[in-house]
């Protein structure tokens, strides 16, 4: 069969690879990205108890990004862009993150095709909430990138995160998903509970000085300063490209504005696969505050592309 | 179609005194309904008003959508051209003890 697709303006700014799953500009709407909550399906529509109190995490909204000074930033394209957000409330960096310190949004897909290359793009920007005078850069904990997978042997998160502060002091420095030896159990907190290692790598796994955690290992040569601006009421719109290889499950490279970091040769961790999951492909953001401040991840827009 | 948007703001907390909820944007939406529930309440009136805001930082009491919860059970608070940002300020009633357990659901439609 042959094809003639019109091909949209916007997508001109991207690198898709062959197949695009899903071009998402906020500007149409909220495509399907939302809230991450747990599993309400227990007694009394409780979710699990656990370490993490996942049920309290900032809200994601579609934002006009607007300020007390400048008013209206609007989006890359257009007003809207989509908005994560944290609770004013952080623990020190080496605790179990604080309820509503982190926020996500994620949409859920599921595989169509044999695996090969899974890519991810995003045009995006970060801030803390202009509450306070000064220039909140290292108010910004982290923010971050992961595909959670299962094919029919495992389940694995292969993602990245910018982590940008440790407990108010500038880190900079890109770091990739990898918990392997480390036991289900550490990587829960110490609690034996129903989560495997390398999952939800966000909030688990034990965190340490220098930054790196249980579940997240500094990219080699991954220090990079990204375009903050002198104000946080001024946002640049950045680019990410992230891609795996599902036949390999491993990691191929990550672009960061002008840089490409070469992810060859590592490798998220497998873990058995879970039930009812089987072609799972959910790509999954968010964003954490350092300190007792929201803090904000825009996107304005998108693609996730197969080939 | 019309863009329609629901958000959990809040599910099964605590009002000890006063509760807002996250700011909110709702810049491209012309309606907003706040569901309220009160799971729980002891102690008298749960009073409930909406708030809006230049910039998600001052809040001001928008004036009109209020309600109040005299028991367990549901309320529901309307409100349209509220400009770019919404909250829902919740007041528990004096001497409740902290039993005012509350869910907000904020509906968003164009």
């Amino acid at each position: 069969m042959n094809h003639t697709i019109a091909f949209p303006p916007g997508l001109s700014r991207f690198q898709p690879l062959g197949t695009i799953l899903c071009y998402d500009d906020f500007d149409t709407g909220a495509n399907g990205w939302l809230d991450l909550k747990p599993n309400y399906r227990f007694e009394g529509f409780e979710p699990r108890k656990g370490a993490v109190d996942m049920t309290r995490w900032g809200p994601t909204m579609l934002s006009s990004a607007t300020f007390a000074f400048p008013g209206t930033h609007g989006s890359m394209t257009g007003t809207y862009s989509l908005k994560l957000t944290t609770r004013p409330v952080a623990n020190p960096y080496q605790a179990i993150p604080a309820p509503g310190s982190l926020g996500h949004a994620l949409k859920r897909l599921s595989v169509h095709r044999p695996a090969g290359l899974l890519q991810f793009e995003m045009w995006y920007a970060y801030t803390p909430e202009q509450d306070r005078i000064g220039l909140g850069e290292k108010d910004i904990r982290a923010f971050g990138f992961l595909f959670d997978l299962q094919d029919a042997e495992y389940r694995y998160m292969p993602g990245v995160r910018y982590l940008n502060a440790v407990d108010g002091e500038l880190v900079q420095r890109w770091q990739y998903c990898n918990a392997d030896g480390v036991t289900d159990a550490e990587w829960e907190y110490g609690t034996e509970g129903w989560c495997k290692r390398g999952i939800d790598p966000q909030w688990f796994g034990r965190r340490y000085a220098d930054g790196h955690t249980d579940g997240f290992k500094y990219v080699p040569d991954g220090a990079q300063r990204l375009c903050y601006n002198e104000s946080d009421d001024k946002i640049n719109w950045l680019y990410l490209r992230f891609q795996v290889d599902l036949a390999t499950r491993s990691y191929v490279e990550l672009q960061s504005g002008d840089r490409v970091f070469d992810l060859r040769g590592l490798s998220p961790t497998l873990v058995p696969a879970y039930a009812n999951i089987e072609g799972l492909l959910n790509p999954l953001l968010w964003v954490e505050t350092d300190t007792d401040r929201r803090v904000f991840l825009y996107v304005d827009s998108i693609v996730v592309s197969v080939a | 179609m019309r863009a329609f948007q629901t958000t959990v703001l809040e599910r099964k907390e605590a009002v000890e005194r006063t509760l807002a909820t996250e700011p909110f944007e709702a810049g491209w939406a012309g309606e907003a309904i706040f569901f309220v529930e009160a799971h729980e309440l002891a102690g008298g009136s749960l009073l409930a008003r909406v708030q809006i805001s230049p910039d998600g930082i001052r809040w001001i009491d928008e004036g009109t959508a209020r309600a109040s919860l005299d028991g367990p059970g549901h309320a529901v608070i309307r409100v349209t051209h509220f400009g770019g940002w919404l909250r829902l300020v919740l007041d528990a009633p004096p001497g409740g003890g902290g039993a005012t357990q509350i869910t907000v659901h904020l509906a968003l439609k164009e």
